[in-house]
């Protein structure tokens, strides 16, 4: 790949660019404040942004810098921007969802049911209810060690108690056994003492994200991960579809507030937690595993796309011979190599789904080229081909629709036949139009099938499963239609992921955040 | 107003067409309509029920009466009437990504039709041209243009399969159910209500008179029991 | 006639609206309409429901025409970026002009199932059957519809209303409406079959397929099916 465009590294915070758990930081530390005096909380932003981790290369180089060990980055909500005293016309500029926040969007995110927000943790349930319990400002911390991630919130504590209660910190996060903390921990899963890129239904997760111009350490990782252009080969997205200020995938500058400086290098941030209900999917598994011929794992892999155990892309390894053969590769591969094995591929082979479902989670979330697709009447029944050359391009339904998952697991499994344990992922997406990005992936191809024809099935994992009767979800798990097996209809799906609380934040530049701190952001 | 009746959108445009190039665009559309490899791209979209372009002459406009005033006017106009499933954003984005060049060959005899790409100023030209639909019906309010299809494809698979259904032995008879249901495993989505597209004061009670009602119930359950 | 693709049939249909107010309401003719019109949004259903086979219609007023436009977007200013010198003058004389229209139309578009024929008379006559008295309430304020008395007149009147279609897309299907909506029928109840009835052993399942079909009845149009604009489940 060749570097089309340059970023500044140093101008843009760093979870934007890195995910951190590929970088030794397995624990991390999200913290939500109220600010109730604005200049002592433009003071504060101040003082955080210091200590703010940019994307700078790290290492000893003339133009790198170390390692820290602990990391700090800064976003804000609507309220919060507002309470720092950007002026209004600064203000108007950013996306109504963002000014609306998750709470006021449930209905376009499917939070309904055990997702209410009536049924979200404290914190979140009272957030956008009074001034006094407004989330206003996030702040994340990554650690290598529980033991560092401690020095970093007691210093986060030293300059929240400078403020001389200029900023407060929220309470109200529920952990083990209910109780109410003062923030939300993150770890990753431990798998025989090692951290792991697991998740609490022992999927692997954090494979795939999207590869856009300018990535420093992207240059090997393009396939796959980028998009696929009509001759088979792949192109990095371009930088605007995940930073304003540049140019995206439409050929200009997504919408942003004014002045340039305040929204160039920044992009918006959403955080979710989800609640994993462990007892509910093991149960769920197991009873269908008694049915479905392929046995257990190849169940769980085709509501993922993957198989749990290191992530394999059913694409490429649709039964047991096939992934004891890509786990072979897999092994013998460098770290290169392994990511090219797990991202690079298309659904031009599978273009039925009698590999990868429909409603397979990688499926829905990133269709790649295969959402240009037809079918034909004289082929095969059952059968779904490509349209080659009906679209400008192959991912032309895909590319606006890309976004950068970061996040970790919290809690711990205690007890895999309950729900009620304390487990789930905190997942943070970045993008740089939530409407036309997660909110549309999360609306069009979570919670509704009808670009997938599937009419309204959901995302097998993910979905907003009713427990409603006469609105019961199911997922088909298609065949090859040139077999003799028939389709496996996954019925009843429960609601598997349960929304917890949540809200759009604005995650700004270096430079936007030195002018919010000396309150010289002046569109004027 | 009301632009959104179930699963369908209902966008009309209207734009000003240069009288001497009005044969061009019917041209155009002559063409589109001869070669259906024109509209592959609005196919394999499947996003629409029905479309139509109506280019009224600049001296066409209905004149029903002597009292009515002739019009006078500069250019042709033409009408665009389209039933689509989705928002309008994901209408409108999904068309620019996927079939800019069709868009654009329809679309440029028009005055200073700014072209499908970049975004932004394509979005302002269809706002600024869009008028609203004070009433909206759809005969099929729970089905998108895929369902409609679909439907008819499982009717007669099934009408067919029933040929036989009385003819072999039990297993012969759940083979070809077996070839039924593999045939049909694009088609057998379930249709429940929209997504939630519009957050408009209308749109909120009609969900709440004709849709949440029903789920209403069981939200109750749950406050109950936690 | 580019008015027919199939069996499917794309009506356009504009009627000048009188210019006048209503007597005691100091509401003028084609916001009487409007009104009229935004009030069938709240009843249960829509009066649509009574004219058979419509597939899709929608109902506005046309006030004006409209001319938003690029001002970097002629011909002249692509000359203008390439040569030296385009005298500006001669770039605005060439901005397009704002037409505006001398009466408002009620627009009715519909599309429906017309026979390979197009049976555009046996539809409008259709809908004067089901609903003329609401026909009368919006278009008792256009022009030439005193000349209306019965479901001939009216098919007159519509017709010189009517708009030839330049092209129709059909992206559906064009199957009469009581097939689509059997069809629709048919594909939720099979779907909650086959996944009410996985894994069964053949016998049953074959027996239970029998009541399914008995139940169901697959080339029974009138029943059970889908009503026409039904919301709900």
């Amino acid at each position: 790949m060749i570097v089309t465009k340059e970023l500044d590294l140093l101008d843009i915070q760093g979870n934007v660019l890195r995910v951190y758990g590929r970088f030794r930081y397995p624990v991390a530390r999200y913290v939500f404040l109220n600010l109730r005096d604005s200049a002592k909380g433009r003071a504060f932003v101040g003082a955080v942004t210091g200590r703010v981790t940019t994307s700078a290369n790290w290492g000893p180089g003339p133009d790198q810098v170390p390692q820290p060990d602990w990391t700090v980055n800064i976003a804000f909500t609507y309220q919060g921007l507002k309470e720092l005293e950007l002026p209004r016309t600064s203000l108007i500029g950013f996306s109504p969802e963002f000014v609306a926040g998750m709470k006021g969007r449930k209905d376009i995110l499917g939070d309904d049911g055990p997702s209410s927000p009536q049924y979200w943790d404290p914190i979140w349930r009272e957030n956008r209810e009074t001034r006094e319990q407004d989330v206003h400002v996030f702040i994340s911390l990554n650690a290598h060690t529980k033991g560092l991630l401690e020095d970093g919130y007691a210093w986060l504590k030293g300059v929240i108690e400078a403020t001389q209660g200029g900023v407060v910190l929220l309470s109200g996060h529920l952990g083990d056994n209910h109780a109410v903390m003062d923030y939300q921990d993150g770890q990753a899963v431990m798998e025989n003492g090692q951290p792991s890129a697991k998740e609490h239904f022992g999927y692997t997760d954090g494979i795939g994200d999207p590869v856009f111009e300018g990535l420093p350490r992207g240059s090997a990782s393009v396939l796959g991960r980028g998009k696929q252009m009509a001759d088979g080969s792949w192109a990095p997205l371009a930088v605007g579809e995940f930073l304003l200020g540049h140019i995206d995938e439409a050929q200009e500058y997504p919408p942003a507030p004014n002045p340039i400086l305040l929204s160039r290098n920044g992009t918006y941030m959403v955080y979710r937690k989800l609640h994993e209900n462990v007892g509910t999917f093991n149960a769920y598994l197991d009873e269908h595993a008694k049915h479905f011929p392929g046995g257990k794992e190849l169940l769980a892999a085709k509501f993922v796309g993957r198989w749990r155990d290191n992530g394999a892309p059913l694409v490429k390894a649709p039964d047991q011979a096939s992934k004891a053969a890509f786990d072979a590769q897999l092994a013998a591969a460098d770290p290169q190599g392994q990511d090219a094995l797990l991202s690079s591929f298309t659904y031009d082979d599978d273009m039925s789904g009698g590999r990868c479902p429909f409603s397979a989670h990688i499926r829905r979330i990133n269709p790649r080229a295969s959402l240009e697709f037809t079918r034909d009447p004289t082929d095969v029944p059952g059968s779904l081909k490509v349209s080659k050359d009906a679209f400008d391009t192959p991912g032309a339904l895909t590319n606006r629709r890309r976004i950068l998952r970061r996040g970790l697991p919290y809690g711990e499994v205690k007890d895999p036949t309950r729900d009620d344990g304390n487990h789930g992922i905190i997942i943070m997406i970045l993008n740089v139009d939530i409407n036309r990005q997660f909110e549309f992936v999360q609306q069009q191809w979570i919670n509704y099938g009808n670009d997938f024809k599937a009419a309204n099935d959901k995302e097998i994992l993910l979905g907003n499963h009713s427990a409603d009767e006469r609105f019961a979800s199911k997922a088909v798990i298609q065949v090859d239609p040139n077999g003799d097996d028939p389709p496996y209809f996954l019925s009843k799906i429960p609601r598997l992921v349960e929304t917890r609380g949540g809200d759009y934040f604005f995650v700004p530049s270096m430079t936007a955040l030195r002018m919010i701190a000396k309150g010289l952001v002046d569109p004027t | 107003m009301s632009n959104i009746a179930g699963k369908a959108y209902a966008m009309n445009v209207i734009t000003p067409v240069r009288p001497y190039l009005v044969w061009v665009n019917k041209v155009i559309f002559w063409a589109a309509l001869k070669l259906p490899s024109t509209l592959k791209g609005l196919i394999t979209l499947s996003l629409i029920h029905y479309a139509r372009w109506v280019i009224i002459g600049k001296n066409q406009f209905p004149h029903l009466a002597p009292e009515q005033p002739k019009e006078d006017l500069s250019y042709c106009y033409m009408l665009f009437f389209s039933n689509f499933n989705g928002s309008w954003d994901q209408y409108v984005d999904s068309f620019t990504f996927a079939i800019p060049s069709g868009l654009d060959m329809f679309w440029k005899w028009n005055i200073r039709y700014p072209k499908s790409v970049a975004l932004t100023p394509f979005h302002k030209y269809i706002q600024y041209n869009q008028i609203e639909t004070l009433h909206y019906y759809n005969g099929y309010p729970l089905a998108t243009s895929n369902d409609v299809k679909s439907a008819s494809a499982v009717r007669d698979a099934l009408i067919a399969f029933d040929q036989t259904a009385d003819q072999g032995t039990d297993a012969e008879f759940i083979k070809r159910y077996h070839t039924l249901l593999r045939g049909l495993q694009h088609d057998l989505g379930d249709m429940y209500p929209t997504p939630i597209v519009s957050m408009a004061a209308y749109q909120v009670e009609k969900r709440t008179r004709w849709h949440a009602s029903q789920l209403s119930a069981l939200t109750a359950d749950r406050v109950q029991q936690s | 006639m580019t008015n027919i693709s199939g069996n499917a049939y794309a009506l356009t249909i504009l009627s000048p609206i009188r210019t006048g107010v209503v007597k005691g309401e100091e509401i003028e003719y084609a916001d009487k309409v409007r009104d009229l019109l935004e009030s069938w949004n709240l009843l249960p259903n829509s009066p649509m429901t009574q004219v058979p086979q419509t597939y899709l219609c929608r109902f506005f007023v046309l006030d004006d025409v409209y001319t938003e436009s690029l001002p970097g977007a002629s011909v002249m200013d692509t000359f203008a970026d390439v040569l030296p010198v385009v005298p500006d003058g001669v770039r605005r004389r060439i901005l397009p002009k704002e037409d505006r229209l001398k009466s408002r139309y009620l627009v009715f578009s519909s599309n429906f199932y017309g026979g390979p024929q197009g049976d555009v008379d046996g539809y409008l006559r259709g809908m004067w059957n089901a609903i003329g008295e609401h026909i009368k309430d919006l278009w008792g304020y256009c022009y030439g519809f005193d000349q209306v008395r019965d479901a001939a007149t009216f098919v007159s009147y519509m017709k010189k209303c009517q708009l030839p279609v330049t092209l129709f897309f059909v992206g559906a299907n064009d199957e009469p409406l009581p097939a689509q909506l059997k069809a629709l029928y048919l594909k939720q109840e099979f779907a909650r079959f086959a996944v009410a009835n996985q894994g069964l052993e053949a016998a049953v399942l074959r027996a239970n397929y029998q009541a399914f079909i008995a139940r169901v009845a697959p080339t029974n149009l009138s029943g059970p099916t889908w009503e026409p604009g039904q919301y709900r489940l």
